[in-house]
């Protein structure tokens, strides 16, 4: 049986009359992870920073636990929030740091700490300063200070950000299978979507100062709500506010073909590779649109035409959930 | 490499060493004058006229004193003082700021002339707890502007963590603010105790001649143009925050997270 764990309410927040958040809901069950994803200052921090108390919503209230915990202060509640950066106490060492967490918290427990230093292979260095480890450590370390407070509820602001793509991808499914294994709740913020589909169950797709759609990849790439969201995740040529085509539907060649079929005229304007296969980058002359669309040869002109089967435009769901 | 070195060897040498040698040498030497003739005359002379003086170690312990005081009122409004501004941009932060900072714009003698009729009033004046409090006009705005500067470095980020984690605000205080502002309280230590110190002219107003901090023996001597007795009362007198700041040194190495030196076995 699955429990809510944490509720959002019509959380509405507004900044010197800007609206950042617009009655905002949505629920967590225990366990789950969500992902939310939107572009850079679309407000996704401050709805973590909300969450987690450090910022008082405009209105609207937070549950947890069937509590209402809206007026709480961040160090009473069971939330922790891991930073873009570290942020590890500069005059603690990696072992302080962790102890740190646990302790305020009044969960501290020897063996705890142990297990932790082990699970994020950081044993040998505990006795090292933040200064002396490198950045997938400390980040490494700053979790494991998190995950020592014991929270319900965890929630990540871009937390990899700062680390080398391959370093972050390690830590992407560490981080993953640890939070799965000691079933934490969590709140995963990035503005990747291939991240955000790696961490949640769930997607959450944020902009305009409300969620767009929620639900797992498939559901968003297969029937998107809205132009937003198609646009954010990249796989549809739009064209126009309530239809689409799904990219692996769409063919590029160099002159049209049959008669059942809407055909644009494109321009490539680069090609690069990803995965092994050559991509094409197309503006597409007359939606205004550019896409980027794996090929299967080079074309001999830089003028070429994109056609889509009749069959497969398909039109926005317009479903959130 | 090597340039810099030489650099630095030869101005502490011009600037700090020598003269400091020169005053260790004068005040254990009688005064000694250009073609008179005579030769060097060594002796602790300066210093037994100086320990005879009934009123110098009063005043030490009183200047001493006020000097602690001083200093711990200064740590206590500067960091809660500098921690209140840092977080947010509001209007009128500039002023407020500018404010803080007005006492030493304003010359201090003004203000304690001003002061010494309401302190007779509240009868403050002619007594220790006066002194101290005339003292923190001309100390208070460096320390929170120390103590400003401290924390917008320490940023708001590292400061919301501990909060984040469970902390709560005196917790915070102890573990995380007060070992990361270290650098601080060492200048706010050393400069807080030698204006404190320092002050004659106010202490004099607001001390009515009755509080007897260092200053106010060390005047009289000014007259006697006795250069050696001059060099020795100095030498006492730079010692004093020497031996204050060792005392905070020490103090502080009981902060929580403080690299012991018995600790650090790495």
């Amino acid at each position: 049986m699955t429990q809510t764990k944490l509720e959002m309410k019509n959380i509405t927040k507004t900044f010197n009359h800007d609206k950042i958040l617009n009655e905002l809901t949505f629920h967590l069950e225990k366990g789950e992870i969500m992902s939310i994803v939107g572009p850079s200052g679309s407000g996704k921090t401050t709805l973590l920073r909300i969450l987690a108390g450090l910022e008082k919503p405009t209105d609207g209230e937070i549950i947890m636990n069937g509590r209402d915990i809206t007026k709480q202060k961040a160090n009473r509640r069971s939330i922790s929030l891991v930073f873009q950066q570290p942020l590890l106490f500069p005059h603690m060492t990696v072992k302080e740091n962790i102890v740190y967490g646990a302790k305020v918290s009044k969960n501290y427990k020897e063996e705890k700490i142990e297990s932790l230093l082990e699970a994020i292979g950081m044993a040998r260095f505990r006795d090292h300063y933040p200064s002396e480890i490198s950045g997938g450590q400390q980040q490494r370390t700053a979790l494991a200070r998190a995950m020592a407070t014991e929270p319900e509820v965890i929630l990540f602001d871009e937390p990899f950000s700062s680390l080398d793509p391959s370093l972050r991808q390690d830590l992407r499914y560490w981080v993953r299978d640890f939070l799965a294994s000691r079933e934490t709740t969590a709140v995963f913020v990035t503005h990747d979507m291939e991240e955000a589909m790696i961490m949640g169950d769930q997607i959450a797709v944020f902009e305009d100062g409300n969620f767009q759609q929620i639900g797992t990849a498939e559901t968003l790439h297969k029937s998107p709500a809205n132009m937003r969201v198609a646009t954010f995740l990249g796989g549809h040529l739009i064209l126009n506010d309530h239809e689409f085509a799904p990219l692996h539907a769409v063919r590029v060649g160099t002159q049209k073909t049959s008669k059942n079929e809407v055909s644009f005229h494109a321009t490539v304007e680069h090609i690069t590779y990803q995965h092994g296969r050559p991509v094409a980058h197309l503006y597409v002359n007359n939606l205004e649109k550019k896409i980027s669309i794996p090929i299967d040869e080079t074309f001999p002109t830089r003028e070429v035409q994109v056609t889509i089967p009749a069959g497969s435009i398909q039109t926005f769901s317009g479903e959130i959930l | 490499m090597i340039r810099k070195k030489v650099l630095f060897l030869i101005l502490t040498l011009l600037f700090f060493i020598i003269p400091l040698t020169v005053l260790l040498l004068q005040s254990i030497s009688a005064p000694w004058r250009f073609h008179t003739g005579q030769g060097i005359d060594w002796g602790w002379q300066e210093y037994s006229t100086l320990f005879q003086n009934p009123q110098l170690w009063e005043a030490t312990f009183i200047s001493i004193g006020i000097g602690f005081a001083v200093l711990f009122i200064n740590v206590a409004i500067g960091l809660f003082t500098g921690k209140a501004l840092t977080p947010y941009a509001y209007r009128g932060k500039a002023w407020l700021e500018a404010l803080l900072l007005s006492p030493i714009l304003i010359p201090s003698l003004a203000i304690a002339m001003g002061l010494h009729l309401f302190m007779i009033r509240v009868g403050l004046a002619d007594t220790i707890w006066g002194v101290m409090l005339i003292h923190l006009v001309p100390t208070v705005p460096y320390s929170i502007k120390i103590f400003h500067n401290s924390y917008q470095q320490i940023g708001k980020a590292m400061m919301e963590q501990p909060h984040i984690l469970g902390a709560g605000f005196w917790t915070q205080v102890f573990t995380v603010e007060l070992p990361l502002l270290r650098p601080a309280i060492r200048s706010v230590t050393f400069l807080t105790i030698v204006i404190s110190l320092s002050q004659y002219a106010i202490t004099a107003i607001i001390g009515g001649g009755r509080v007897l901090t260092l200053p106010l023996v060390f005047f009289p001597f000014l007259n006697n143009a006795n250069t050696s007795i001059m060099a020795a009362f100095s030498i006492w007198f730079a010692l004093i925050p020497v031996f204050m700041y060792i005392i905070i040194e020490a103090l502080m190495m009981f902060l929580p997270y403080s690299r012991l030196p018995w600790r650090n076995h790495r």
